[in-house]
């Protein structure tokens, strides 16, 4: 009721209704560009830095000798292209299987009711907010039990677990909105619940699908602390060899600058190509 | 082609009861409409005969197979649903062979199948389109589509027209009794719109509350309905309905009210003389009242008109009798009656149902 | 009689077992990882919370809940962590909030490069949140920052961003905001765009100006999921670590210290790895009772506004 009182209620004039056509668009156009600029400066300047030669970072905003050498030497280090192909692979593969492994999950919890979905509902409420200090210190401990501390798998099931909580949740929401009629109608149709699940449930959820897949992508590539506690020399990853650059030892601004300029790549084409996905497939 | 039987069927979900000692026997080829209110319990039975739910007690069988615990992909049944349930990610043609491919039905067979479906349908056209590309008839036709291709024994229906407009429902209600025609396989169709139940129906199943009310012909349930309820949703507009006072009198029975008073004769309404000094309800459908005078064998009733609706090819009256209004059909749409104008109207003994007042159940 | 009901209750149980074990089929990859990569590690630090271990002695001896009698009695815990921790959620959450429903409410108008300025906005979301706080501390730096450089072209005196509470506080707080505050654009975009047209249509006919349009007709659409949003985000903000660990440290002197950085500097600085981990699940604790009610309030919230 208040809300169509509210709605009739006369016009008032706000500051910004009280300008101009065309100084509203100037002012339109002004917040446009200011945003754009704070957004864009740290990238910005993370790109100006990688194109200064290494004796002439520090004072970035003076000067114009400009190189691309940095980035020739970084990648003619063997640890950097080996981080790039790791960090490429971790990202891909823990965003294939978190996927496969929240999707069933999310599945499951918008399906049906009982026990073991409360039960399990009440879990990854209670996980997801467990602080990451307080499990990736001990997991230290659990991956070297296992024997898989440094290597893939011993980064890979981590990640998986840190996304099982918040995926299984938002997939759930894909669910929902998927009229489960369609599942019913396949059943008949002679699938199995698996069938149904995977022929019908599943593409119908696509659109959310990419979504996640992009944002959880984006999040491994450029996940830290895990990265730094669990693994070691066998397995460098891109974001732990790009902050080793600017460690206490040596200040070499330039190499971590074109280093995360190279990382930056791959994002950027994940995103642009991701956006409209994400934009259209991630309704919670 | 199979005949299904449902005995003692129950369902609660938890402390609800949506479905409560059903047994109904559905012969080979016989098409059996459930109707009730929202919320009655058809949707569970129909997906308790699908294998969607599983029966809290009791048994069902398809064919002479006993199928409880039988997955519904197991069971050889297809499905329309209200919402037409598409596959949306497929085209027309997908979704049509769909049941096959499960079955692993050859390709060529299936070609032949989902072609002459479309043609029986005539969607033929449509083969290549997705489901969000469809009107909402075609979708309906489509979902039809799927379950024809199967050959399937039994068909079931949840309420497939009812999210069609009312020119379209009457449409698709003449295809599916067409449809029928063709492809004669036991069917099961649930709605709560009694027109489509009249007239799609071999039987009817009248529920309320989990309970089935009635079962029988759509001639049977409109003549002699066993309870007000049943009474009351079988017919349109809806049977008049007024509550009297039954006295013994020689040869018959007073029935009396404010408003309201007639005299039935013992030898045609014995069924009263139980309930002589008690209440009854009296029912009476709007089509059987008539314009004038009492005649033999029918009583009558006076009362002032109220409102009239204008159908172009009949009115309905609604007239106050007493403190209650009535509604009359079938009057000459010349005739002009004011508000207010007293008028006199008459049925036959033959078309009176007598209800007992407190539990409802028809006097006979 | 007997002999009908039993065949029909051994059916009854094919068809429930049928159903539970596809259900437990459904989760139990994503139970045994979270049991094997979490459960397993938080009882492993739980343990270790009762337990006299260093790093550099460990003697692993049962000794109950002195750690945590500790932790609770530390002032350093009381009086500086615990209102880093939440006074930094709260501005980091409120700042990325607004900002980013004022992008997508931007983002969500027709105008031209409006694509560009979309991935422009979503830079952040692409830069490893370590790099661009590496990034920050650097352009923060007292001598060499482009921000002092900046600064001194208005004629304003150098500042030593980073051995200041409040100023180091500051930068790590902008750095965080500019961090999540795509995310927040990008969930809230997507929202808006699937609200239905009608209510702004009718809003529309009834000459309803612009901001009147936003505070009762989108605002309280939103509503759902902004609280979704800002519990997410609450608890994401609650364990903070790397963006403070690279930028501050926690220093200058601790001043900035929030809860992960104390759990980790009494586990690995202090090598009392029985404490920090008692710190861990104190925290835990903490968020998981913040973050129930916070999503009650705002639920209810929710419902009043309706
Ligand atoms: N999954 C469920 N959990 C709990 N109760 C249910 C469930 N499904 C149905 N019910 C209840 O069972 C009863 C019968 O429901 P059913 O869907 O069969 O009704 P219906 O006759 O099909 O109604 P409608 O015409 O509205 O579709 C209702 O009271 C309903 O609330
Ligand atoms: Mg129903």
């Amino acid at each position: 009721m208040s809300t169509i009182e509210a709605i009739q209620a006369p016009r008032s004039r706000y500051f910004f209704e009280a300008l101009a056509p065309g100084g509203r668009r100037a002012f339109f156009l002004l917040g446009t560009v200011a945003t754009c600029l704070l957004f864009a400066f740290p990238v910005f300047w993370l790109v100006l830095t990688s194109l200064r030669p290494g004796y002439a970072v520090y004072y970035v905003h003076r000067g114009s000798d400009f190189t691309l050498d940095n980035f020739r030497e970084v990648l003619s280090q063997e640890i950097v292209l080996k981080a790039l192909w790791n960090s490429f692979a971790i990202a891909t593969l823990a965003t294939v299987l978190s996927l496969g492994v929240t999707a069933t999950s999310g599945y499951m919890l918008s399906r049906f009711r009982g026990t073991i979905p409360t039960a399990w509902f009440g879990a990854i409420y209670v996980f997801r907010c467990v602080p990451y200090v307080s499990w990736v210190l001990p997991l230290y401990f659990v991956t070297r039990a296992m024997g898989i501390f440094d290597t893939y798998w011993g980064l890979l099931l981590p990640h998986v677990a840190v996304h099982i909580c918040f995926f299984s949740w938002i997939m759930k929401g894909f669910f929902d909105g998927i009229d489960p009629s369609m599942e019913y109608a396949a059943m008949i149709d002679g699938c199995s619940r698996w069938g149904a699940f995977l022929r019908v449930a599943l593409p119908a959820a696509v659109p959310g699908l990419t979504a996640l897949a992009v944002l959880c992508w984006l999040y491994t590539w450029n996940e830290f602390l895990f990265a730094l506690i669990l693994t070691a020399q066998n397995t460098p990853i891109l974001t732990v060899v790009m902050a080793q650059f600017v460690h206490e030892l040596g200040m070499e601004w330039h190499l971590m600058s074109a280093t995360a300029v190279l990382a930056l790549g791959p994002a950027l084409i994940v995103t642009i190509f991701g956006q409209k996905y994400v934009i259209r497939g991630l309704k919670i | 082609m199979a005949e299904v039987i449902l005995t003692n069927v129950r369902k609660t979900y938890g402390a609800v009861v949506a479905v409560e000692d059903l047994s109904l026997s559905i012969a080979d080829h016989e098409f059996v409409v459930f109707v009730g209110p929202s919320g009655c319990g058809k949707s569970t039975t129909l997906r308790m005969i699908a294998g969607l739910e599983d029966t809290t007690r009791g048994t069902i069988s398809i064919g002479s197979r006993v199928v409880n615990g039988l997955q519904p992909k197991d069971r050889d049944i297809a499905m329309v649903f209200q919402n037409y349930a598409l596959y949306q990610h497929m085209s027309v043609y997908d979704n049509l062979a769909f049941g096959l491919r499960n079955r692993r039905v050859p390709a060529a067979q299936i070609d032949a199948a989902v072609r002459h479906a479309a043609r029986t349908l005539s969607i033929e056209t449509l083969l290549e389109r997705r489901p969000r590309q469809l009107s909402g008839g075609q979708q309906q036709r489509v979902a039809l589509g799927r379950c024809i291709v199967r050959n399937p024994k039994v068909f079931l229906f949840d309420e497939p027209l009812s999210n069609l407009d009312a020119q379209l429902r009457g449409q698709m209600r003449l295809e599916i009794k067409e449809l029928r025609q063709r492809v004669p396989t036991t069917s099961v169709f649930v709605t709560h719109d009694q027109v489509e139940a009249m007239t799609l129906g071999d039987r009817i199943v009248v529920m309320k509350d989990g309970l089935m009310q009635q079962v029988g012909s759509p001639l049977e349930l409109y003549r002699r309905p066993v309870n007000r309820f049943v009474a009351s949703f079988i017919g349109s507009p809806a049977m008049n309905f007024f509550d009297v006072h039954v006295t013994a009198v020689p040869m018959g029975f007073r029935l009396s009210a404010d408003g309201i008073d007639l005299e039935l004769p013992q030898r045609r309404f014995a069924g009263l003389g139980a309930h002589a000094g008690r209440a009854v309800t009296i029912g009476v459908r709007p089509q059987h009242l008539r314009l004038g005078c009492t005649q033999v064998d029918q009583v009558g009733l006076s009362g002032q008109v109220m409102v009239t609706e204008q159908l172009g090819d009949e009115q309905v009256l609604a007239v106050r009798v007493g403190a209650g209004d009535i509604r009359v059909a079938g009057i000459d749409p010349e005739l002009s009656l004011p508000t207010g104008t007293r008028i006199n109207v008459a049925v036959p003994m033959d078309n009176l149902h007598l209800f007992d007042a407190a539990s409802g159940v028809a006097i006979r | 009689m007997a002999g009908v009901a039993n065949p029909m209750a051994g059916f009854r149980l094919v068809a429930v077992d049928e159903k539970k074990r596809f259900m437990l089929a459904l989760i139990a990859p994503a139970v045994l990882v979270l049991v094997f990569f979490q459960i397993l590690p938080i009882l492993t630090g739980a343990n270790a919370s009762f337990r006299d271990w260093h790093l550099n002695d460990p003697k692993k001896t049962w000794i109950g809940l002195t750690n945590y009698a500790y932790v609770v009695r530390d002032r350093e815990f009381l009086n500086v962590v615990l209102p880093n921790t939440f006074g930094f959620l709260a501005a980091s959450v409120a700042a990325s909030l607004i900002a980013g429903l004022m992008l997508a409410l931007l983002l969500n108008r027709q105008f031209p490069g409006r694509w560009l300025v979309q991935t422009i906005v979503l830079l952040p979301l692409m830069v490893a949140p370590v790099i661009a706080a590496i990034m920050i501390r650097w352009m923060f730096n007292d001598q060499f920052g482009i921000v002092n450089v900046i600064l001194e072209a208005f004629g304003i005196a150098p500042i030593a961003w980073l051995t200041q509470k409040w100023t180091a506080f500051f930068a790590i707080l902008l750095t965080d905001v500019w961090l999540w505050t795509p995310w927040f654009a990008l969930l809230l975009l997507a929202a808006l765009q699937s609200l239905p047209p009608e209510p702004f249509e009718a809003a529309q006919i009834d000459a309803a100006s612009a901001w009147r349009t936003f505070r009762y007709i989108t605002l309280p659409m939103l509503r759902p999921v902004i609280v979704v949003c800002v519990v997410i985000r609450a608890i994401d903000a609650f364990r903070t670590f790397d963006i403070v660990w690279t930028i501050s440290g926690g220093g200058p002197a601790r001043a900035t210290e929030v809860f992960s950085i104390y759990a980790y500097v009494e586990a690995f600085q202090f090598l009392n790895f029985g404490r920090g981990s008692a710190a861990a699940v104190l925290g835990a604790i903490i968020i998981v009772v913040f973050a129930m009610a916070l999503y009650r309030l705002l639920n209810r919230w929710v419902e009043v506004s309706r």
